[in-house]
């Protein structure tokens, strides 16, 4: 195997999202960067796929026909978005079944690039204190600023952190409702860089709209944040759905890029928790539980 | 080598870097700084890293009197860096010890200077003046402060009268890695330049010039501007040189590790009635009819954080503890301000206070503790005081009304003579409303307009008399108002306390069982048993002495805990509650 | 009404929200796609704008490009008391104008590092960076001696101008290009400031100031 920058095994090993597929040009060599690694992909007609260490023979921009690279890295599609892993990753990739669901809209919200660590990135979207601060008017307003008690478990067959009952005052809950009104939201962070949230429906009081992050690693303190959307929406333009998750995105991304130091410290006494974090205190234990190295501090004992 | 530079003095920002409600982002030797001028002038030089989730408090909000965090809101007082709000609790009050690294500041030469860890004092510049200095417009530059301090040794310029001339005759006064001072003489003009380098990081630096001698008003942009495009051709000289040079490595700075307690945020562990700091009265004065007001102020060091709604325990010449709220708004945090009423049928601690105590004289007091927190998530806040109650809720209201949050503060006396601390009140404006003269019917006819309707987010925090916060809060409920709105503050516990039972209390983590006699009380009898819980009031009122029950049945006699916390038979307060079970498991 | 075509991350369509919100005008936003749909590049959009490029303006059938010409177009036309553009005062609206096209020098340095690390546009990054630098360390020098002669704007007007307008956005925004402002001290002031004139509104990536002391 060549040699790699990132020495973490764990994360080697994992899948990583490299882009979305409607985004790609079809048989086509993109150019992306992986942990310090520079990569090549083409998608084929046929959604057929092939990523591999860049090398001269083929330049991006160059036609390609995806069944004649040889050596291609271990690479899938799921969740309309390119995966691939550096090491030897699992067979499958974690689920989300409402992608299946064929009511629902599903789209790439965008990919941006941010200067952070991609556990940063994960903890900042399952927190919810900030919503008033960083969301104002949208997710969030004071003075509605308390975090109620949720739940936080790790699930013990699919090894993944769970949040439930978590609820909070949204001003904009739904373009029906005038006077705000508590929100109810789901986490799961079923991988160490991605974290799927699952927040009531305005339209379907039974359903769930479900909002993923994927983050590519570039390095240990840069990402590139795919934004997946799997919604329920009849009404708006793609454009318009698109617009509102870019809008609380950049909202949070200069917040992401002004925290100290940018890896995430996993020493409990690096920052100080409060039970509003329980969930993040639960994904830094879990992180140093599976000996996650890579775009964190490790706690030193 | 480092270790001598960290321990120096150095500039970090000019004077005129803080106008009131900014925050600079300043740096030293790798470490950044967030630097902010409160609004009583003091100046703020603290680690830029807020504690929580290590956001930067440079692009924070000065408001004044606090600064406050982007991502979550947190608020962390002028002076002590104490943080005295987390608004993703708001019934909670935050521990005081969650303080946030600050390093010392003083201003001198129209600049501000810190140190990660001085030792020594600030060095004297012979020749400059403080009050007869021009301070030159900083000049970062991107090369090492030795570099640069090597090079500043050969910058030429004229006297201040003669910019426009040339040929002046220049002499290095004194050089070192930090500073160089140069003389320029031309005939009898002549100028002093002190040119500190700042070491922000291995390979940047600001050039903070000083000159001995203010211009006159139609020199002065001259004399700026001149120097200005002088050191701006140095930097460039310095920055080509220095960009063929290696680069360096950046100073990583070394955050200090939270302590053990808040890593996983238990309770507050100050134990028992201490004492701990010592204060000198600085100014007493009457406020009302029989209401003296004290402004104590450190010996030495800062206060500690308080929240509003806190109280601390006096500790008085004649040997008695009483306890006083808090009547300061947020961020004054030089001097703590307490009102002390004459009771008629004083044991002697109002009375020690009005007559013996003196301006000038020291006193011993405890930490500030804070039993009554404030919520500040609520769209109204009313506030219902009854004579001297109104400390703890002018503290609260100076605290809302900065945050820009609707409230009323209800002040219920006798007469105006009676109402006390009117500057205070004048600053919050017409959100004091007294209510003077009422007989008790009316009084209560008064509170029942006021109360009613209930509003949903409302909140309602009285201090008074008890048969006026009695009825206030019977009133309150008769209203709709639901029981985790009402907040409310005790002065005493007028109860009987009934200390004739004696059980056994199973003291769960200390693995202890203990025996409480007649005439003693579970804190006597814990303490008897080496162990320690926090107390103030010790009658029942102020909450300090809360403990969790795990098992049996306590016997409430506090006026502490609200009817649902006594129903739910897990709170026990231990200064004067006891047990009707048998035995008590407690979580102590 | 005023249609501004309209993308939320674009500065340069902030610098028009932020004048018609600070203006009083009343307008509707026309969302395009930048980013990913690349749909100012679209056939529509080209035969609005050929450059390919946000923001475009149609008020009422004028249909006009430039975020800089727009902001000359929206104070002259709408701001009563004049201050903003004042267009009898030769002196200043040759400033004005100098400093606008200051502006558009910060786009294509501090805007093209933020594109280039936030959405991943093939520019020069050093490049990008290094010419920003150049320019706020121009303009923080000129702030700085505006502060010593009572001048707390861009231009020497006693009200800010549409020049502070132009400049602000990325400089707000230029540390997602990896432009610290620490600098700056000067620039960060007026950014202060700027935040609070009336009616100022934020978009992504800026965050508002608190309340001035008041005198
Ligand atoms: N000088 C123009 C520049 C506008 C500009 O750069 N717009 C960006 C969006 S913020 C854009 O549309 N860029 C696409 C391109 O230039 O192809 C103005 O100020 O309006
Ligand atoms: S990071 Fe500052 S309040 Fe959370
Ligand atoms: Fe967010």
């Amino acid at each position: 195997m060549a040699k790699t920058r990132c020495l973490d095994p764990v994360v080697l090993n994992l899948w990583h999202p490299l882009g979305a597929l409607v985004e790609l040009p079809v048989d086509t060599v993109v150019d992306t960067v992986l942990l310090e690694e520079r990569l090549s992909l083409a998608v084929g007609l046929g959604r057929e796929v092939a990523v591999w260490r860049s090398c001269p023979d083929f330049v991006a921009g160059d036609k390609i026909d995806v069944a004649s690279v040889s050596k291609s890295l271990p690479a899938k599609v799921a969740f309309g978005y390119l995966w691939a892993s550096l090491g030897s990753p699992p067979d499958e990739l974690f689920p989300i079944p409402e992608y299946e669901e064929t009511d629902r809209r599903r789209l790439n919200a965008a990919t941006f690039g941010v200067n952070v660590s991609a556990p940063r990135a994960i903890e900042n979207f399952l927190d919810m204190g900030h919503f008033p601060y960083v969301h104002t008017d949208i997710l969030g307003v004071e003075p509605h600023t308390e975090v109620k008690e949720y739940d936080v478990d790790i699930s013990v067959e699919r090894d993944e952190i769970l949040a439930t009952r978590c609820r909070f005052f949204q001003p904009l809950a739904s373009s029906a409702s005038e006077t705000g009104a508590e929100v109810e939201y789901i986490f799961r962070v079923p991988h160490p860089y991605c974290s799927v949230l699952y927040k009531s429906s305005p339209v379907n009081d039974a359903r769930y709209d479900v909002i993923a992050v994927f983050m590519q690693p570039l390095s240990q303190e840069s990402v590139r944040a795919h934004m997946m959307l799997c919604i329920l929406d009849e009404d708006n333009e793609d454009k318009v759905i698109k617009r509102f998750q870019q809008t609380i995105f950049g909202q949070d991304k200069p917040i992401l890029e002004n925290q100290f130091p940018k890896r995430l410290p996993l020493d409990p006494r690096a920052e100080t928790p409060i039970r509003a974090d329980k969930s993040a205190i639960a994904y830094r234990r879990w992180l140093s539980q599976k000996d996650v190295r890579y775009g964190v501090i490790p706690a030193s004992y | 080598m480092l270790e001598d530079v960290r321990t120096r003095w150095h500039p970090i920002a000019a004077t005129d870097d803080l106008p009131l409600r900014h925050v600079f982002h300043g740096q030293l030797l790798g470490r950044e700084f967030a630097v902010w001028r409160a609004d009583d002038g003091y100046v703020n030089v603290w680690e830029n890293r807020c504690l929580h989730r290590g956001v930067r408090l440079s692009i924070g909000i000065n408001d004044g009197r606090e600064l406050k965090c982007q991502y979550h809101g947190w608020r962390y007082s002028n002076r002590t860096a104490g943080c005295t709000y987390i608004p993703a609790h708001p019934a909670d009050a935050p521990a005081r010890t969650i303080t946030n690294r600050s390093f010392q500041a003083v201003e001198r030469y129209g600049l501000v200077w810190s140190s990660e860890d001085p030792r020594g004092d600030l060095p004297v510049v012979e020749g400059i003046g403080e009050d007869d200095l021009l301070v030159l417009r900083a000049i970062p530059v991107n090369a090492s402060a030795e570099l640069v301090a090597q090079r500043l040794q050969s910058y030429r310029f004229q006297p201040n009268s003669e910019i426009a001339g040339t040929g002046t005759n220049i002499e290095l006064v004194a050089a070192t890695e930090a500073a160089v001072a140069l003389r320029s003489c031309q005939g009898r003009a002549e100028t002093l330049g002190v040119f500190f380098v700042q070491p922000v990081d291995s390979g940047r630096s600001v050039i903070r010039g000083v000159l001995s001698g203010r211009p006159n008003d139609a020199q002065l942009t001259a004399v700026l501007r001149y120097h200005n495009e002088a050191l701006s051709k140095l930097r460039e000289d310095l920055e080509r040189e220095a960009a063929a040079l290696p680069v360096p490595v950046p100073i990583e700075p070394i955050f200090e590790r939270v302590s053990e307690e808040l890593a996983s945020l238990p309770e507050l562990d100050s134990r028992g009635r201490k004492a701990a700091i010592r204060v000198q009265v600085a100014r007493k004065w009457q406020t009302a009819d029989g209401i003296m007001a004290f402004e104590l102020r450190p010996i030495r060091g800062l206060l500690p954080t308080f929240q509003p709604g806190a109280h601390i325990d006096v500790h008085l010449p004649n040997g008695l503890v009483r306890q006083y709220s808090l009547t300061n708004g947020p961020g004054e945090t030089d001097r703590f301000t307490i009102g002390v009423k004459l009771d008629p049928a004083s044991r002697g601690g109002s009375q020690c206070l009005h007559d013996s105590v003196r301006e000038g004289d020291v006193l011993a007091i405890s930490e500030p503790r804070n039993n009554f927190p404030l919520r500040r998530d609520a769209l109204k806040t009313i506030f219902v005081a009854g004579g001297i109650g109104v400390t703890p809720l002018l503290a609260m209201a100076q605290t809302l009304n900065n945050q820009s949050l609707a409230y009323e503060l209800h002040y219920f006396a006798q007469n105006e003579q009676q109402l006390a601390f009117s500057e205070c009140r004048q600053a919050l404006g017409n959100a004091v409303m007294p209510h003077l003269g009422l007989s008790p019917s009316d009084t209560v006819n008064e509170l029942r307009r006021l109360l009613s309707p209930y509003l949903p987010d409302t909140q309602l925090y009285i201090c008074g008399p008890n048969p006026m916060l009695e009825s206030t809060r019977s009133l309150a409920a008769e209203a709709g108002w639901p029981e985790a709105a009402v907040h409310f503050e005790y002065f005493k516990n007028t109860n009987v306390i009934d200390d004739s039972s004696s059980f056994e209390v199973a003291l769960a983590r200390s693995c202890l069982t203990i025996k409480v006699g007649a005439g003693q009380s579970i804190l006597e009898a814990m303490r008897d048993a080496g162990v320690d819980l926090p107390s103030s009031c010790e009658q029942g009122a102020c909450g300090t002495c809360l403990a969790t029950v795990i098992e049996g049945e306590p016997d409430h006699q506090d006026v502490y805990l609200s009817p649902s916390e006594r129903a739910s038979g897990t709170k026990i307060m231990t200064c004067v509650s006891r047990s009707k079970s048998a035995r008590l498991v407690i979580d102590a | 009404m005023i249609k501004l075509y309209d993308y939320e991350l674009s500065g340069n369509c902030y610098k028009l929200r932020l004048l018609m919100s600070i203006l009083g005008v009343d307008y509707k936003t026309v969302p395009v796609d930048f980013y990913p749909g690349r749909e100012h590049k679209s056939e529509w959009f080209l035969k609005l704008n050929p450059l390919g490029q946000l923001p475009v303006v149609d008020d009422d059938g004028l249909v006009l490009r430039d975020a800089q010409a727009i902001l000359v177009y929206l104070a002259a036309k709408y701001d009563a008391a004049g201050t903003w553009y004042p267009r009898d005062n030769p002196e200043l609206l040759g400033e004005i104008s100098q400093w606008l096209a200051f502006a558009d020098g910060i786009t294509s340095t501090a805007s093209a590092a933020r594109l280039h690390d936030a959405l991943f546009y093939d520019f020069d990054i050093n490049t990008a960076r290094a010419g920003a630098h150049r320019l706020f360390r121009i303009l923080d020098e000129h702030l700085w001696f505006g502060e010593r002669q009572e001048r707390q704007w861009i231009c020497s007007a006693k009200q800010p101008t549409i020049a502070d307008i132009a400049c602000f956005p990325y400089i707000m925004l230029s540390e997602e290009g990896g432009i610290s402002r620490q600098d700056y001290p000067a620039i960060r002031r007026w950014c202060d400031r700027i935040k609070r004139i009336n009616g100022f509104i934020v978009m992504s990536g800026v965050f508002p100031a608190g309340p001035a002391k008041a005198a």
